[in-house]
């Protein structure tokens, strides 16, 4: 069947995903399947661009076009989970036949109209909703949980099933419709044209690699007393380096808290941390994300009373990625003598239900999320938290039942989830396992020769096919 | 007839109204429960330089010549107490004679002898029933109420003024409003005082542990109640027993952590086992047999006839072997933490610089969340509540609030930050600021904050900072810049006596 696209209608997918997610405080087993529909736009190089949240943890992904009733079978190309978009291509080339590829246009203005289009949830078929840009600023990406990019928001109603759908300006995508706020109606956001552009740009090597960070805080310089203290002219530009995050060697080594950025790449640096960015002012964060990973970014920045140029390297922040969602990589575990051992991360804590920040306890919420930044000589790679007990006669007098950080197990202090198995396995001949628990110093032991009778039983016991997964 | 009904009405009515009556005068309780009326200064920690009266009623035993029993309950920063006897009519000035807030007790009097006339002094039981019924008496509106309860069980927990735990009763009763000192009555004798109201009961301290503290009280000087400030774990996992080399049957408690001050010394030290407490022999799940009343948690042993600095022999198992050793009861103290979990009869202490307001970290300041304060409080305030205090560090001061003002312009939406440093001197109490705000640094006021996931520096113009105070205090209608307590509070926060 061939379809004449002239209308961009006829270019937006009907995407279907089968996905299975695993389970973070049971890593050898998975969620039951689900089916979730999203949307998708024919983009050139036959290819469908959606959101990463759409075909995150897919089985099986099913494209359809506009009023073709026939399924195709999709996959991932490309998918970008910090700034949530995908590529996906089409197993039969006969997909595209007939196909406008869509092309991407510039940052609408704000106040400007835009039809979002899409298959949200509630019939089958395709759906245009008219809205305007309502404004341009960094948004949470609620798919990654730990980072902000630009984002538009229209009151357009943008519905489960919209995702990924193209938002259209004068025949051109302006953006990728792709998260709402719950409880909120008429405001949606989408992925605006910037980081459409940047995504195209990263894969250019095969690879995605992300967006960069210059992993500084910044802070607003208003006060006349701190500009004064640092002999910065009183006027409305420049902002302070207040902390750099661990985990950037190139930046400690070019930048200095006390820092005053004036310029980062062509934009100036308003006091209040903003840039003007195409007609908006948003956090100078943006600045930074235009750069590529292990791309330079021309800074000018004042220091010590004297204005200097910097051409800092930025590279992609991996050192909080236990801090967001994590995906394509299965959960990482070990279970010995009945006691499932995996890293602190935000899956695992997601598993503790919808109120998982209370559920959690300040002791875990502290270790993710805190102690890197507070304490970084005391914090480890890799927390490892006992995640529950498989019961079984051997660990049945444990008081320790989990949600518990491990200190040391054999006197070793766990920093990640390698060390749980070395302390385990080459241990000193002792008739005894040895674990101590944070942050109470909890101490629990097991008799070693009776877990190493009982470990083959559990596993079978409990269905584990394995027991670790590294 | 008609006349005949009237009559008849008459005397049944008659004959009711004197079966009432005939039950008051009956009970002995009206002759020893009181009503107690206390206004009280209340705070706002918020804004810490605003006050408001609250009233509270509250019940009061007479227990002897003169002394009235009730709960610490609200008595603290009380600026007026009146008492009321039979329930209605007049009420009588009353004072605090003494009070401990740990132990939540307090004791009031009056200074008028008619007051007294008619009153009787209720002996204390020297035993506290485990089970049973008993009854709560209070006046209320008029009447006494005398409310029969059950016993659900002797506990050993902490009390709702204090962490420390101690023997405690909880009775099973629906009764609305109690919570406030109701007198809780076997026979002719008072076994308890309600202190506090759980959804389906009530805890009661008995009188065994109430009898303990006046005892106490009669000694120069008063000894506040001590406490076991080692943090232990059950022992029912035999492998870590065996790890732990103890021979013979699992029994005992094992030490895994302290919660005592830096600088007090440590008899005990990780991986003890406890074996024996002050003669009692402990099991793994933490219990002594007390003659008395059968399975009770090991803490009741540092409050059962003890007192702080008492000695107490406790056996352990160290290394391999048994020994014993002689531990000194520390005296429990708000300040052990380095959140103090109360601050009584002071007002709350800040310090206003330039709009920026500073106050010590206190669980009555998270308490401004509500009582669901460690969920809703700022996070990583609430979280210092689980750390401990450090020479270095043995109390903290919050920016917690920034009063808009031209001098403090760009730092208005700042709050909740712990101050570290003032002008590269250490801040740990609102004194150090006081101190520090002497010595500015070439011209500027530089705060530093510890590290955390906000702002970790300010500067503000020393020059003008002192008008800034000034002028934010007429604006914003404050009366004093600063209110810091002296000794420093954290001394000052424990057993309080008020003109014994």
């Amino acid at each position: 069947m061939a379809v004449q696209c002239a209308e961009p209608e006829k270019s937006v997918i009907q995407i279907t995903t089968f996905s299975q997610q695993p389970i973070w405080d049971a890593g050898w087993r998975s969620d039951a399947v689900r089916k979730a529909s999203g949307s998708g736009f024919v983009i050139r190089g036959k290819r469908i661009m959606t959101n990463a949240h759409v075909v995150s943890w897919a089985r099986q992904i099913l494209v359809r076009r506009y009023q073709d009733p026939r399924p195709y079978a999709a996959r991932v190309r490309f998918i970008a989970h910090d700034c949530d978009l995908a590529l996906l291509e089409v197993e039969s080339d006969s997909f595209f036949n007939g196909l406008e590829p869509l092309d991407v246009g510039e940052l609408p203005k704000v106040r400007s109209t835009v039809i979002t289009y899409g298959y949200p949830a509630g019939g089958e078929q395709i759906s245009y909703t008219r809205g305007v840009v309502s404004r341009i600023e960094l948004q949470s990406y609620t798919h990654i949980g730990n980072r902000g990019y630009l984002a538009a928001q229209t009151d357009a109603a943008i519905n489960p099933g919209n995702s990924g759908g193209p938002v259209i300006q004068e025949d051109k995508v302006v953006g990728v419709a792709f998260q709402g706020i719950p409880g909120l109606e008429n405001t949606g956001f989408f992925i605006p044209p910037p980081l459409i552009q940047h995504f195209f740009k990263d894969i250019e090597d095969g690879t995605y690699d992300g967006f960069p960070q210059a992993g500084l805080r910044i802070v607003a310089l208003q006060n006349p007393a701190y500009r004064l203290r640092l002999k910065l002219p009183d006027n409305d530009l420049g902002v302070r380096v207040d902390y750099i995050y661990p985990g950037v060697p190139k930046t400690k080594e070019l930048m200095q808290e006390d820092d005053v950025l004036l310029q980062v790449g062509p934009y100036a640096v308003g006091s209040d941390g903003t840039i003007l960015y195409q007609g908006n002012r948003v956090f100078v964060g943006a600045a930074f994300s235009e750069a590529q990973n292990g791309g330079l970014v021309p800074v000018r920045l004042w220091r010590q009373g004297q204005q200097m140029d910097v051409s800092l390297p930025v590279y992609v922040y991996r050192e909080d990625r236990a801090e967001g969602n994590q995906y394509d990589v299965l959960p990482r575990y070990y279970v010995y003598g009945g006691l499932v051992f995996t890293p602190l991360n935000r899956d695992y804590l997601r598993t503790l239900g919808q109120n998982w920040f209370d559920a959690a306890g300040p002791e875990l919420i502290y270790e993710l999320f805190y102690r890197r930044q507070e304490a970084p000589q005391t914090a480890r790679p890799e927390p490892i938290v006992l995640a529950s007990v498989l019961s079984h006669a051997v660990n049945a007098n444990l008081a320790v039942q989990g949600r518990t950080l491990v200190d040391k197990i054999n006197g070793v202090r766990i920093e990640k989830l390698e060390d749980v198995i070395r302390a385990f396995e080459s241990s000193p001949p002792q008739n005894q396992d040895v674990i101590e628990f944070l942050p109470d110093h909890t101490l629990e032991c097991l008799d070693r020769a009776a877990v190493k009778q009982a470990n083959a039983e559990i596993l079978k016991t409990y269905g584990i096919p394995k027991d670790r997964r590294l | 007839m008609k006349t005949f009904c009237a009559l008849l009405g008459a005397l049944v009515f008659g004959f009711l109204a004197g079966e009432a009556g005939a039950a008051q005068s009956r009970s002995p309780w009206e002759h020893s429960v009181v009503t107690l009326e206390v206004t009280r200064k209340q705070y706002d920690y918020l804004q810490p330089w605003t006050k408001r009266v609250a009233h509270v009623q509250k019940t009061g035993t007479v227990i002897g010549p003169r002394e009235i029993l009730t709960t610490a309950d609200s008595m603290a920063d009380q600026t007026m107490i009146r008492l009321q006897k039979g329930g209605r009519g007049k009420w009588w000035p009353g004072e605090l004679r003494w009070i401990d807030y740990h132990a939540n007790l307090a004791v009031v009097s009056a200074a008028e002898a008619a007051f007294w006339k008619d009153l009787r002094p209720v002996p204390l039981a020297a035993s506290v029933p485990g089970k049973g019924s008993v009854q709560l008496i209070r006046w209320r509106n008029g009447n006494l109420e005398i409310r029969k309860t059950e016993i659900n069980r002797l506990i050993v927990k902490g009390g709702k003024l204090s962490f420390l735990e101690h023997l405690h009763l909880e009775i099973d009763s629906e009764i609305n409003g109690t919570g406030w000192a109701e007198a809780i009555v076997s026979g002719s004798k008072l076994i308890g005082m309600v202190s506090s109201k759980e959804e389906h009961g009530c805890t009661v301290l008995p009188s065994s542990f109430i009898r303990s503290c006046l005892e106490a009280r009669k000694t120069e000087p008063y000894r506040g109640l001590g406490y076991f400030d080692f943090v232990w774990q059950r022992a029912e996992n035999p492998a870590t027993l065996k790890h732990l080399k103890l021979v013979g049957e699992p029994r005992g408690v094992i030490v895994i952590d302290s919660r005592a001050k830096p600088s007090q010394a440590q008899v005990l030290k990780r991986h003890d086992i406890i074996l024996q407490i002050d003669g009692f022999d402990i099991d793994t799940q933490g219990d002594y047999k007390d003659p008395a009343h059968g399975n009770l948690l090991l803490e009741n042993l540092a409050t059962r006839n003890k007192r702080a600095g008492d000695k107490i022999h406790i056996k352990i198992w160290r290394d391999g072997a048994g020994q014993g050793v002689l531990y000194e009861l520390p005296p429990v103290e708000y300040s052990v933490d380095l959140v103090p979990e109360a601050v009584f009869d002071q007002e709350p202490e800040y310090l206003l610089m330039g709009g920026l307001l500073f106050q010590p970290l206190t669980e009555p300041y998270l308490q401004s969340w509500g009582n669901d304060w460690r969920r809703k409080a700022p996070f990583r305030l609430s979280y210092y509540k689980l750390e401990k205090p450090a020479p270095e560090k043995p109390s903290l001061v919050v920016l917690s609030l920034v009063l808009p003002d031209a001098h403090n312009l760009g730092y208005q939406d700042s709050r909740y930050l712990v101050v570290n440093k003032l002008n590269g001197r250490r801040v740990t109490r609102l004194a150090d600021l006081l101190e520090a705000i002497k010595h500015p640094v070439e011209g500027f006021h530089i705060l530093e904050f510890r590290d955390g996931d906000s702002m970790q520096r300010m500067v503000l113009d020393a020059g003008e900072t002192e008008a800034a105070t000034r002028r934010v205090l007429q604006r914003y209608g404050i009366e004093k810049d600063h209110v810091i307590a002296s000794p420093p509070l954290v001394l000052k926060a424990g057993v309080a006596s008020n003109g014994k």
